[in-house]
């Protein structure tokens, strides 16, 4: 090979090497805006604020007061579920929730992290001891699901597993009306 | 020249003794969770295996392995001796310190807290105190490639820095930088805890510093793997690198943008707001250009060795490539891992498709995936490649070393597609044990055998690995000749003073830490309604 | 040596580097911190400054309305309080005093000879939150209510560091049998180890030593639990744990804890 040569080819792999440079480019900017488009049009954005709770006095006063925990019907018609975490239980231990409507998940925790995440949804956070968790939810189908804690949270871990209900959306109606907080522990 | 074998030795003989005792436990675990063993009579005993697992194949052995490579690559690529061998020497020391320190609390149930710390759990100081003696003997080999690094620019004013060492020095500014997070993590906040000076901590905040460390970890992991592709695997195989000034565009991106991405790890927490987790998910899809531009210029640098070979037309060039040789077979395994494990981390990389699986067996199958597959498939090809080097002798069962390798990558392709598979069903992670009589995970249960299986194989392959290098050690003498590193088809003449430097691109890292991490860390750090009390574990 | 200055605009390599970080630093932050907030229909943001500080994360305060009070009394003992883990000689001392009106049914080395529970060697945290929640009415007993009615903080302290200070009954139960539900729990029950609170592999603070205690003491108040006549458990860990397990399953903890298995 000449040098002539030799620059010649310097000046093609270049060439080549940029155009492959420009596509891997072109692939990461789809990428970024398929996730800002879907979190504009599907509003499956991360929690809008956050919020900070004393975790050693959430079972004295304020929302997460155990007779406050539970289902409970906001005045547009949504539901709110708020749930408790702590080593090595959720409370309620089994949630109510109605298909095919708004649900609305406010969670946190009483000692350490621990994760929410019901299997076969989306609905997946985690509770941060001096934080509040919030993620909205649709469920679309009737049935029952199991919801295990996610992250590990000291031994007892494995242990650690409520359930979640979705009932027929009168059903739920009816149940709530006689109860201002429902779930399904008996 | 490789005047300081004794040292590098050192370095990977500790780092593979870790890793094989690591491994047993991480198969053991396997096995103890799957449907093939009774529940474990005591769930600490599954957690206390998690945490020396973690802590050994996450902190100690890569870190050693991209120290030894360093100080290799350093005399090799700089053709001196390493300035400063004592220093060296200090470090690894404080290294084997800070592990066995760290290590036993952990043996004696003292801090089952796993690798990732999670306050407000906090167990034994030491372990902690271990972890960061660890993280200190590392920094010594920061400041000792730079130095060495200033010490030959000094000598060698204007000349491109060879590739190897451009790029190690980046990897070693990266875990500088990274370990930082960790860092104040433990001496800021677990520690004092730990001591009993405080009481409380900031579990969110900790979170945090914590994903500064646990994100940009994984391409210091990732950065001798990286070296091996462009620098030792053209050369073995019989080829020529691609282009030189891409390899060292890939290594900058890495050191800039393996940063400010760590709140990916995040997303599903609620200490971090909105608008953050945003601009750390935008960056995240950016790491990916570098690893883009690698596939392509190795692919290209192998189909080059291929053509030399007389391989011909568009893919027929596919079947020239010398596929008997190790290093071949093993870069093919690592970019087919690399492959699916990038395609899982682009669904945890965007907030909306993370919510299916965060924290559920799919993480730990993508993160084993990329790490204990794409990254240490290339350990093992560093290590043959220098073994003749650092010993003096032959290593020449080449069919011993296919072999392991082809067992390592099935081995860990069944560990972790199962693994994948029950993330997407919603097995959550780190369990002692599961109830598959329960009928909504019964059917998890098949696919957690297999991948326990997977793990077997892994152990079957590392013994392979051990057989391997002891045998190198104790076959006849030979002279490898002189440690060479791939050539460039058009080696670089002049390189531009950016990519001659790290300067500029350690700075943008510095200034994207302040942007992406200043405002979550600063907000929280100055509240002190924040803090939660703390979890002692391992109490009775 | 080198003319070519890195840090300088003319340098392309900076200009460049330093230029497309910037843009793309600005364009993501103007996409998180405005565009999608506002798309976000469920934020009910006041006004771009709102909506800039919640992307940000500013915490704000957790703050709900038509929150429903419990009717009854809730446990409001704080068990962090250091005098609890390091008890001075004097506080034993005067512990080893008030104790003696608790002989009768406790034993006076707290170990009942009753159905009562064996205090002796109990966590010191354990003691005084019962006593403080007797007092209080969170958990209520036709015997204990009066006895902690007419005492002070100071006394419930000084009681609990004296119980906790004496040995523990040695377990005269073989290691080799125990049940299933103590060992591994029901995990897709939501019971974990009674052993991972409760101080046999780990202690939660707050959760009491049980081995040798009576076996209808156990099982009385799993029962409590279960009904919900007891309920001084914070947030319901133990009566999570109490409605989901069988009647065999309480019969074989409490026999199983009593060392009468």
């Amino acid at each position: 090979m000449t040098s002539e040569d030799h620059a010649a080819s310097a000046v093609v792999a270049q060439k080549i090497e940029r155009r492959w440079a420009a596509i891997s480019i072109l692939i990461v900017v789809f990428l970024t805006a398929m996730a800002a488009v879907a979190g504009i049009h599907q509003a499956t954005m991360p929690q809008a604020r956050v919020e900070i709770i004393d975790p050693e006095k959430i079972h004295l006063s304020g929302e997460f007061v155990e007779t406050n925990l539970g289902s409970a019907i906001e005045p547009d018609g949504s539901v709110t579920v708020r749930a408790v975490g702590q080593q090595y239980s959720f409370t309620p231990q089994c949630i109510l929730v109605p298909v095919d409507t708004k649900v609305t998940f406010r969670a946190t925790s009483a000692d350490v992290v621990h994760g929410l995440l019901i299997q076969q949804t989306n609905v997946n956070t985690m509770l941060v001891p001096g934080y509040v968790s919030e993620q909205v939810a649709r469920f679309s189908r009737v049935g029952d699901h199991l919801m295990p804690c996610q992250e590990f949270c000291s031994v007892g871990h494995e242990g650690m597993w409520a359930m979640v209900k979705v009932i027929d959306r009168n059903e739920f109606m009816s149940l709530a009306a006689s109860k201002r907080r429902v779930s399904c522990v008996e | 020249m490789l005047n300081s074998r004794r040292l590098v030795l050192a370095h990977f003989w500790m780092a593979f003794g870790g890793f094989g005792l690591a491994l047993l436990l991480g198969a053991w675990q396997m096995f103890i969770r799957s449907p093939l063993a009774g529940w474990i009579g005591n769930p600490e005993w599954y957690y206390r295996s998690v945490t020396a697992h973690g802590t050994i194949m996450g902190y100690v052995f890569p870190t050693l392995i991209a120290m030894g490579f360093g100080y290799a690559i350093t005399e090799t690529s700089l053709k001196a001796p390493i300035a400063g061998v004592r220093w060296a020497w200090a470090g690894i020391a404080l290294i084997l310190i800070g592990s066995i320190m760290a290590m036993i609390p952990v043996s004696a149930g003292l801090a089952s807290v796993l690798y990732t710390f999670y306050p407000p759990m906090i167990g034994n100081p030491f372990y902690y105190i271990g972890v960061v003696l660890v993280v200190v003997g590392s920094w010594i080999w920061v400041a000792l490639m730079s130095i060495n690094l200033i010490r030959w620019k000094r000598a060698n004013s204007g000349k491109p820095v060879p590739l190897a060492m451009y790029a190690n020095v980046a990897g070693s500014y990266l875990w500088g930088w990274t370990a930082v997070g960790a860092a104040l993590e433990l001496i800021l906040q677990i520690i004092p805890v730990a001591v009993g000076l405080r009481s409380t901590i900031d579990a969110g905040l900790a979170r945090i510093f914590f994903s500064w460390t646990l994100h940009a970890i994984v391409y210091f992991w990732l950065i001798p793997t990286y070296i091996a592709y462009y620098t030792i695997v053209p050369r073995a195989i019989g080829g020529k690198l691609y282009s030189d000034s891409m390899a060292r565009i890939s290594f900058v991106l890495f050191l800039v943008v393996a940063m400010p991405i760590g709140i990916h790890h995040t997303f599903a927490d609620p200490m971090v707001g909105a608008g953050f987790k945003f601009v750390h998910s935008v960056f995240t899809a950016i790491v990916a250009l570098p690893t883009l531009l690698t596939v392509f210029t190795i692919c290209a640098s192998v189909e080059i060795a291929s053509r030399l070979r007389g391989g011909r037309g568009p893919f027929g060039w596919l079947v020239a490539l010398p596929w008997n040789n190790p290093t071949m077979l093993a870069v093919t395994f690592s970019f087919i891992m690399l492959g699916f494990g990038g395609a899982g981390g682009l669904i945890n990389m965007s907030y909306q498709l993370d919510a299916s699986i965060h924290n559920t067996q799919w993480i730990t199958g993508h993160f084993h995936l990329i790490f204990g597959g794409a990254i240490v498939i290339m350990y093992f090809v560093i290590a043959y490649d220098l073994w003749p080097h650092l010993t003096g002798r032959n290593l020449a069962n080449l069919s011993l070393m296919r072999l392991q390798l082809w067992l390592w990558f099935i081995g860990m392709i069944v560990t972790t597609f199962p693994w994948h598979y029950v993330g997407i069903l919603g097995m959550p992670r780190r369990m002692a044990y599961y109830d598959y009589t329960h009928p909504a995970i019964a059917d998890q249960a098949l696919p957690v055998i297999l991948s326990a299986t997977g793990g077997l194989i892994l152990v079957v392959s590392a013994a392979l690995f051990f057989v391997i290098l002891i045998r190198g050690h104790l076959s006849e003498k030979a002279d490898p000749g002189e440690y060479r590193f791939s050539v460039a088809v058009h080696p670089p003449q002049r390189v531009p003073v950016a990519l001659n430097s790290h300067g500029l691109w350690v700075g943008l890292m510095i200034a994207l830490t302040a942007t992406n991490y200043g405002f979550p860390i600063l907000q929280l750090a100055v509240r002190s309604d924040t803090s939660v009390p703390a979890v002692y574990v391992g109490v009775k | 040596m080198n003319p070519e200055r890195l840090l300088s605009l003319t340098n392309r390599w900076f200009s460049t580097s330093v230029g497309l970080t910037l843009v793309i630093f600005l364009s993501s932050a103007i996409c998180g911190f405005l565009l999608l907030p506002y798309a976000d229909a469920d934020s009910r943001f006041s006004g771009i400054w709102d909506a800039i500080c919640n992307a940000a994360g500013f915490p704000v305060k957790s703050s709900a309305t038509d929150i429903i009070q419990p009717e009854f009394k809730i446990s409001g003992a704080t068990l962090g309080l250091a005098e609890l883990t390091s008890p001075s000689p004097q506080s034993i001392g005067r512990g080893a005093t008030l104790a003696q009106q608790c002989a009768i049914c406790h034993g006076p080395e707290g170990v009942s000879r009753a159905d009562a529970p064996n205090l002796a060697g109990q966590y010191a945290q354990v003691i005084y939150k019962q006593l403080h929640d007797f007092r209080s009415g969170a958990r209520t007993n036709a015997t204990m209510g009066p006895f902690a009615a007419h005492m002070n903080d100071r006394d419930m302290i000084d009681l609990a560091a004296y119980y906790a200070y004496l040995p523990r009954i040695p377990s005269s139960r073989d290691s080799a049998e125990v049940p299933l539900i103590v060992a591994s729990g029901a995990p897709t029950r939501g019971i974990a180890p009674c052993g991972s609170c409760h101080g046999t592999i780990e202690r939660k603070i707050g959760s009491p030593w049980l081995n040798g205690q009576p076996a209808a003491y156990i099982e009385a108040q799993l029962r409590y639990f279960a009904s919900g006549a007891r309920r001084n458990d914070t947030n319901q860990q133990m009566r999570n744990i109490a409605r989901a397990l069988t009647d065999d399953e309480i019969k074989a903890v409490a026999s199983y804890y009593a060392g009468t298995q």
